[in-house]
């Protein structure tokens, strides 16, 4: 039987061989479902972290009051907004030696503002 | 059962549904898609923690995915089946010199009249045969012949050409042919 025995398999019976195997899979146990499915979870839950303050319906005034870096950024506009009414209504007496100063009749020309050549050179 | 229903959406449709925050797609895919994976990456690996891994390792890979999936350009399967070949063939790597002594021995029992035993014998028989090709031939012999992928599915998943993966099969089924020969009584084939 030596010279028979060494006869190489033909394609009917690699075919038995393969479609033996495809029967023989082997079963996922239900411990490798669970860490998939675990798995699964874990992304979905990653993904949906944003959900509960930012799906929450805005509005016109919530979408450009977010847009506007939301408190933070509204407490440093406002400040700003109460120094700038301030400067206007009170018209501190500094504001007003300074525009005064600028504004003076003995500067009639725009040479006047302007430092000398001389001064320029350090020949004063 | 809405897992029932979802039984005749594409792989691709459902996920893209996981890719959009529907769990029971990914609960369709983990039954539809793990023991493919499974059962390829156990055929590679020839140990089932391994291939338990890298299963496990696949699908996450595929969840992560599943946002930015593209439509119409591979297939799922396809997909899939890339990411375990590359993850065995990691593998197969780290290990290579211990594997050939953790293949076991062939078993030396006669599979007897029935059908069941027979089956059991010649599909262990395969395997053994199939640990003893070089790691592309197994790839390719595996996916064409237990997987049922086409040829140019194959070059897709192994990053081929599909002549090069014609070359891989026929050479893979010709070494194992001979391979099994001395075995062919053991596994119920006639001698002449």
């Amino acid at each position: 039987m030596a010279e028979t025995a060494g006869k190489p398999l033909d394609e009917t019976e690699l075919e038995s061989l393969f479609s033996a195997a495809r029967a023989e899979a082997p079963d996922p146990s239900g411990a490798l479902f669970e860490r998939i499915l675990a798995d699964a979870d874990a992304q979905l839950a990653a993904r949906a972290v944003p959900t509960a303050a930012d799906t929450r319906p805005r509005g016109l005034f919530g979408g450009l009051f977010a847009g506007i870096g939301g408190w933070p950024a509204a407490v440093g506009l406002a400040a700003a907004a109460v120094t700038g009414l301030t400067i206007g209504v009170v018209t501190p007496d500094t504001v007003d030696s300074l525009s005064n100063g600028y504004l003076s009749a003995d500067w009639t020309t725009a040479e006047d503002l302007m430092p000398s050549y001389a001064g320029l050179l350090g020949e004063s | 059962m809405a897992l029932d229903a979802l039984s005749d959406v594409s792989d691709e449709a459902l996920l893209v549904a996981f890719g959009n925050g529907d769990r029971e797609a990914a609960q369709a895919l983990t039954l539809r898609l793990t023991p493919r994976v499974l059962g390829f990456a156990a055929r590679m690996l020839n140990d089932r923690a391994e291939a338990e891994d890298v299963a496990q390792e696949a699908m996450l890979r595929l969840w992560r995915q599943a946002p930015e999936w593209r439509q119409g350009e591979a297939k799922v399967t396809t997909w899939l089946y890339r990411v375990v070949s590359n993850l065995c063939t990691d593998r197969l790597r780290k290990s290579r010199g211990q594997a050939l002594d953790s293949v076991p021995e062939p078993e030396d029992e006669s599979p007897g009249a029935e059908a069941g035993l027979q089956q059991e014998a010649r599909a262990k028989a395969l395997e053994q045969a199939l640990q003893e090709l070089p790691e592309r031939q197994r790839q390719a012999v595996i996916l064409r012949h237990i997987e049922g992928f086409s040829n140019p599915e194959i070059a897709q998943v192994m990053d081929i050409g599909v002549e090069a993966v014609e070359s891989l099969t026929a050479r893979g089924k010709r070494a194992l042919a001979a391979n099994l020969a001395p075995r062919r009584a053991e596994l119920g084939y006639e001698d002449g």
